[in-house]
């Protein structure tokens, strides 16, 4: 029970109080209080600045529409900045600041520029600063801390947040009377139900209403229909809940958030989570919103929605106001005179545009003896931080002239209501145009594009009889044509007492009685500032589409999107061009309904589980040796071994001499492996690759270069016979997956007849690479059974064997130039054989080593990298490897013919060739440009690039691969390579094989 | 040197690990302790098996020699006891044993087979995981676009067998018949599974078990 | 993110089980070699790049792993049938 009584509260409403603080300042609200309601309740008046007048800004509305009330709530990590009051549930020690009024709503630093409005008018980004370019960086700071967009927490996210996979037959989306009926009706049949609701409870309107439904009050009728789905089992029911996106094939994303309402304290659970639904059939209930009058100072705090003001009344308990005035142009409004009127409170008077309104409800408002002014206008509101006055005209039928005295009326609250908007945001968001309909003067969804159907409201039916009954039918017919049920439902569905109404009037612009260009601001885009004028004066300026005019004056491009603005201001568009709003047309929305945190979009996907991390057998040998790890796709490789003291370039020059001159161990269980067992085998392998496998036998390897279709080198790797109509394929570790689907691709879809099959073998073996002078004495000692001499045992040989008690397969093949055996083991035992190598090795002071030595052996050699010295535009040729490709084979592998089209063949073709600096401790920078004269000046005539450049310890000096124009005939050239910091290197062009030039040491 | 041969499962060094840090203590009562438990099944064989599905003495050849029949259905698997054999396309499955021989799977597979086939040994390279638990569909959910409900509702509480994507790697899920399920998912991958299960698993408790 | 029909699984999967494979029903010329560059060039590089009803190749990456073609509007991204790869499709357009 609330001690504290707040001064707006009405005493029939209590409840549990809860301590909160807004703008620095201790307010209590009570259970059940969004933040919005509990402002109201304690007289905040002003609950922020506009964007770009900082005109102060009072609560407007009552849900997504809200353009005032943008909040940031909390503080320090778990900030979130940009949501609306009207959508933030209290809880015990809420903090919430206003986003909007720097440095305090209450002092008007940016006044001055509020008062002097039309210095900033439309486009006013662009006209004022866009020039000088140099100091828009400096504009921009201003305008956005002026302007408030809120503040990005500046530390991690402490919460965790969550993605589910949903699948059902319905999601019906909005728990109003539309959609609950259509949820039931759906449920009813057996098919899978999701009906998901933004607010935290469901009802929707009918939360607000006083209406009886099957003779019971509206709350009782919705608690028993709530019930009912909640004891389904086919159903989950979503609140507080959503849906903020709908894409291709009926995917639509729904934001649930499942603690903010309890403070951010508690987030030990997750806090939201983002279900993904694939829903076979949509229902779209998603209601209206109240369509505000665009007149004089509309924006003054203590101007709201009519519907709101109900609202804030019926559901919270909350009359934010003494004296109302109401002005509308319907009869539906007339129920908030009503609602007050019953708050004990006095209503000033009824302004209503029409001049002859009688329905019902007028009659009932009279009754009460409230004064109706028909035929009237309120053309201007009067006030500074909260309403004081109205002043009311007489105007002619169509809306469009003051034709009388103006008079003022005393009051601090005025209700306004231009009739309804249905949101037709997630039918725009599949691409259905919305269509424009005179008769409910809004915008209807449009062409369905998808399996969806709207209901109610959001289709612009807004009796509450007529949105149960297509609510009804809609659930129907979704679960039929999903497979469920027979698509009937009971008619009538529900009986509802009902006021006849008569017909609204389309007031889009409240004349005044000065023009538009010259009376005090009519507001269209609140959050924007946005005014009827501003539009008139983009179309004076020449715009015409309302694409243009929306981001030339920025209307709808807010946190609320255009919900409350975008109708009024496409009208006033197309009266200022003199077209129909039909022609017109309205923007298109898009998602996100609502901001949505980036939090939630990233789920769990961050830190450690951002990506995948793939690790081989021996990763914790690595990690307990202190090795430091190189990002390879999502490998994580030894990069190089640190010993104590050592940098980077000491380890490796370590790790490469003890490879050349004793032996060195490495982890190869990355590389891609491909198993290939068919009759066509052979033949298939030889289509792929540039040289021929006709001939392989087994026991023997054979290096091939693959290329796509356009003669581009794709990958490249050792491939070896492993017995008939059986072979194995190595891929490099980034093409392993993109190789093995380019298999089936072929196999698939070209020679279906070609017997073969493919099985990724990558995970399924580890490999350790044993090489240098020394490799074979270690061998020796882990494997008795393979006969390892050079005659036995040949370079590109492979064997099968046991080493260190395992079964293996041995593959001499060698990427370092030096005598290598790979050995290839079932993974579980890849740490088992690492370790005995290494104990096998010791006596030889075995090394690791990793993947930058392994770079820097392989460059010594000349051996390319695909990737690294190739980029999707060399050849065979080009790389100096012609030697691979089999001129004589009889089927035109893939690739080749493109080999002799007229640019493969052309002279100045970036080669490959090797670099030697002058000085030999210059290392050229991978990327490095390379030219033929030095001293040209700039633009410089770019002859090549550095592809991999290195220190050699084995050579003592640098060493560098480049791509260079007619490299192949430019050996002994100077070439030169200018660098960012100034510096010019020169260097020689020489054979890209470095080391051991006859390949004599992988023979021994 | 074979008496000190080690081996080492996939999932080694998280056998034990737990994580309830977030999940409320109410979830924990009597003999449940945690809402999602996942026990590796280390150290099974795992064969690849290509061929025919049209060639009946394909099917009835690889029937006799596992003694169980080959699933031809999309998305269904065959078990008895511990042998089972997914279907993972139209001219493939994967023949899981757990405890079993690799190689002499194979050798018998060879034996009986003949023609265009492929029988590749893959037990290196994967291992087998039991999620069960009152958590268990949920976190399938939050790490699978693939919709496991469909096989509730089609009543095929057993039997059901998917290669899909698993959070951002891929996973072979099938169901048993207690309601648990068994994931197949690739050794380089498994730190991550793990890691991801953990913390999806967290709000409901989760451990990992050796099996 | 499509829902594409996968005829080996005969299930309706989710676009990322899937990688797009282009352009379908391209055969690749028998002899390559008795091609001229600007025939080898049409084959290579040239697309019907349709604008409402196309024929293309999908891999069921992380499923089945076998391609297969589906008839997509590359207008409205609906997908009309989804085929075995070896077969026609039942649903052609003009420019198809």
């Amino acid at each position: 029970m609330s001690q504290f009584r707040s001064i707006n509260r009405l005493p029939t409403h209590t409840g549990a109080a809860i301590d909160f603080t807004f703008n620095g300042k201790a307010y209590q609200g009570i259970a059940g209080d969004t933040l919005a309601s509990a402002l109201l309740a304690n007289g905040v008046d002003v609950v922020g600045r506009s964007f770009k007048y900082a005109r102060p800004r009072g609560i407007f509305g009552h849900g997504a529409e809200e353009p005032n009330g943008i909040i940031q709530l909390g503080s320090g990590a778990g900030t979130i900045p940009n949501l609306k009051a009207t959508q933030v549930e209290l809880y015990q020690g809420l903090e919430a600041s206003s986003v909007n009024g720097w440095p305090s709503v209450n002092v008007d630093v940016m006044g001055i520029v509020g008062a002097l409005g039309r210095l900033m008018p439309p486009g006013f980004y662009y006209k004022t600063f866009m020039y000088p370019k140099k100091l828009w960086m400096t504009y921009e700071h201003f305008i956005r801390k002026a302007a408030g967009l809120g503040a990005t927490p500046v530390e991690a996210d402490p919460d965790s947040y969550d993605r589910l996979n949903q699948h059902c037959d319905v999601l019906v989306v909005g728990a109003g009377p539309a959609g609950l009926l259509a949820a039931r009706e759906a449920a009813r049949t057996g098919a899978r139900v999701i009906i998901a609701d933004e607010q935290s409870e469901f009802g929707g309107s009918l939360l607000a209403s006083k209406q009886s439904i099957d003779g019971i009050k509206a709350a009782h009728w919705l608690a028993s229909l709530v019930a009912e789905l909640k004891a389904y089992s086919n159903v989950q029911l979503l609140p507080r809940s959503t849906v903020f996106g709908y894409y291709d094939h009926n995917f639509l994303t729904v934001l649930e958030r499942r603690t903010d309402h309890l403070g951010l304290t508690s987030a030990h659970q997750v806090r939201q989570r983002v279900h993904r639904v694939r829903a076979a059939q949509v229902v779209l209930a998603t209601g209206a919103f109240e369509r505000p009058l665009v007149f004089a100072h509309n924006d003054i705090p203590g101007v709201m929605l009519a519907s709101s003001v109900s609202t804030y009344v019926n559901r919270y308990g909350v009359a934010p106001g003494n004296k109302l005035v109401l002005f509308t142009t319907n009869d539906n409004a007339y129920q908030t005179a009503l609602d007050w009127h019953q708050t004990g409170r006095d209503v000033v008077a009824v302004i209503d545009s029409r001049s002859n309104p009688s329905g019902d409800i007028v009659a009932a408002i009279k009754a009460q003896g409230i004064d109706v002014i028909a035929g009237h206008g309120l053309i201007e509101a009067q006030g500074n931080k909260r309403v004081k006055r109205a002043l009311i005209a007489p105007i002619n039928a169509a809306g469009t002239e003051v034709t009388g005295a103006v008079r003022t009326l005393n009051c601090d609250l005025i209700a306004c209501s231009g009739g309804w908007s249905p949101a037709v945001h997630l039918s725009s968001h599949t691409g259905a145009k919305p269509v424009w309909d005179e008769s409910i003067v809004g915008f209807r969804p449009g062409e369905s594009k998808q399996q969806e159907r709207s209901a109610g409201a959001c289709r612009g039916t807004f009796d509450l009889a007529g949105c149960l009954a297509e609510g009804a039918n809609a659930g129907a017919e979704a679960a039929k044509l999903s497979g469920y049920g027979e698509g009937n439902t009971q008619f009538p569905v529900c009986a509802v007492e009902e006021y006849k109404e008569q017909p609204q009037q389309a007031l889009f612009l409240v004349p005044h009685t000065k023009s538009t260009s010259r009376a005090p601001s009519q507001f269209v885009d609140f959050q924007l500032d946005v005014s009827a004028s501003a539009i008139e004066l983009a179309v004076r300026e020449g715009f015409e589409s309302v694409e243009h005019v929306k981001r030339y004056t920025a209307l709808g491009f807010g946190t609320d999107q255009g919900k409350l603005g975008n109708i009024n201001g496409m009208a006033i568009l197309a009266n200022a061009l003199d077209q129909s709003i039909a022609e017109t047309g309205t923007t298109i929305f898009r998602p996100s309904y609502t901001p949505t945190t980036f939090g939630a979009i990233a789920g769990r996907d961050v830190n450690n589980l951002f990506d995948p991390e793939r690790y081989t057998a021996m990763h914790r040998w690595h990690l307990d040796q202190g090795a430091e790890f190189e990002n390879v796709g999502q490998w994580k490789r030894p990069w190089y071994f640190p010993q104590s003291g050592e940098s980077m370039q000491d380890a490796v020059n370590r790790e490469g001499l003890a490879v050349r001159n004793s032996v060195g161990i490495l982890d190869a269980t990355t590389l891609g492996k491909i198993d290939i067992q068919g009759p066509d085998a052979a033949e298939f392998i030889t289509r792929m690759y540039t040289n021929s496998y006709l001939k392989l036998a087994p026991g023997k390897c054979r290096y091939g270069v693959m290329l796509k279709e356009d003669g581009m080198i794709f990958d490249d790797g050792v491939c070896a016979c492993l017995g008939e109509n059986h072979y194995l394929m190595f891929t490099t570790t980034g093409g392993a997956a993109g190789v093995l689907a380019w298999l089936e691709l072929w196999q698939q879809t070209e020679w279906p007849e070609l017997k073969v099959y493919f099985t990724s073998v990558t995970d399924h073996w580890t490999t350790a690479t044993v090489t240098g002078p020394n490799a074979r004495k270690v061998m020796a000692k882990v494997c008795s059974d393979i006969d390892l001499s050079n005659e036995a045992f040949s370079f590109m040989d492979w064997r099968d064997g046991t080493v260190a008690g395992i079964v293996a397969r041995i593959f001499r093949i060698s990427f370092t130039g030096e005598l290598s055996y790979e050995v290839n083991v079932p993974a579980h035992y890849g740490r088992h054989i690492w370790e005995a190598l290494i104990a096998a090795g010791e006596e030889f002071n075995i090394t690791p080593y990793g993947t930058e030595t392994m770079h820097v052996l392989r460059a010594e050699k000349g051996f390319i990298i695909v990737g690294q010295d190739t980029d999707g535009s060399m050849t065979p040729a080009d790389m100096n490897m012609d030697w691979v490709v089999g001129k004589k084979k009889t089927f035109s592998f893939i690739g080749k013919r493109s080999l002799q089209r007229s640019d493969m063949l052309r002279e100045n073709r970036k080669q490959l060739v090797g670099l030697k600096t002058l000085q030999a401790k210059d290392v050229l920078p991978e990327g490095a440009q390379v030219v033929f004269d030095a001293k040209q000046t700039i633009p410089m005539s770019m002859q090549g690039h550095v592809t991999s450049s290195y220190y050699s310890s084995s050579l003592g000096h640098s060493i560098a691969l480049a791509v260079v124009k007619g490299g192949h005939s430019r050996l002994g050239q100077i070439v030169h390579c200018p660098l960012a910091d100034g510096r010019t290197i020169a260097a020689e062009i020489v054979s890209s094989v470095f080391y051991d030039p006859k390949g004599e040491r992988h023979h021994v | 040197m074979s008496n000190s041969i080690k081996l080492e499962s996939p999932l080694q060094y998280f056998h034990g690990s737990i994580n309830k840090s977030s999940a409320p203590d109410s979830l924990f009562n009597g003999q449940i302790d945690c809402g999602l438990v996942i026990k590796e099944a280390p150290l099974s064989a795992h064969l690849n098996l290509r061929g025919d599905a049209d060639d009946s003495s394909f099917c009835s050849a690889v029937a006799a020699a596992l003694n169980l029949s080959l699933p031809l259905v999309p998305g269904t698997f065959q078990r008895d006891g511990n042998t089972s054999i997914y279907w993972l396309g139209p001219s493939e499955w994967l023949v899981v044993d757990v405890g079993g021989d690799a190689a002499a799977i194979e050798a018998t597979l060879r034996k009986s087979l003949k023609g265009h086939i492929s029988i590749v040994d893959v037990s290196g390279g994967q291992t087998c995981i039991n999620l069960r638990g009152v958590a268990a569909e949920t976190v399938l959910k939050k790490s699978s676009i693939y919709d496991f409900e469909d096989w509730d509702a089609a009543k095929a509480t057993s039997g059901r067998v998917v290669q899909t994507t698993f959070a951002k790697a891929s996973a072979v899920v099938s169901n048993r018949s207690d309601g648990s399920y068994d994931l197949v998912i690739r050794r380089s991958f498994a730190d991550y599974v793990a890691q991801w299960l953990l913390d999806a698993g967290g709000e409901f408790g989760c451990r990992i078990e050796k099996g | 993110m499509l829902l594409i029909h996968c005829p080996h699984c005969q299930e309706h999967r989710d676009e990322e089980e899937f990688s797009y494979g282009g352009e379908a029903h391209i055969v690749r010329p028998l002899e390559p070699d008795a091609l001229n560059d600007q025939e080898w060039g049409d084959y290579l590089f040239f697309r019907t790049n349709s604008r409402g009803i196309h024929h293309e190749m999908w891999y069921h990456a992380v499923g089945c792993r076998r391609y297969f073609n589906a008839t997509r509007n590359t207008v409205t991204y609906e997908i009309l049938e989804t085929y075995k790869t070896g077969t026609q499709p039942t649903i052609t357009g003009a420019n198809s």
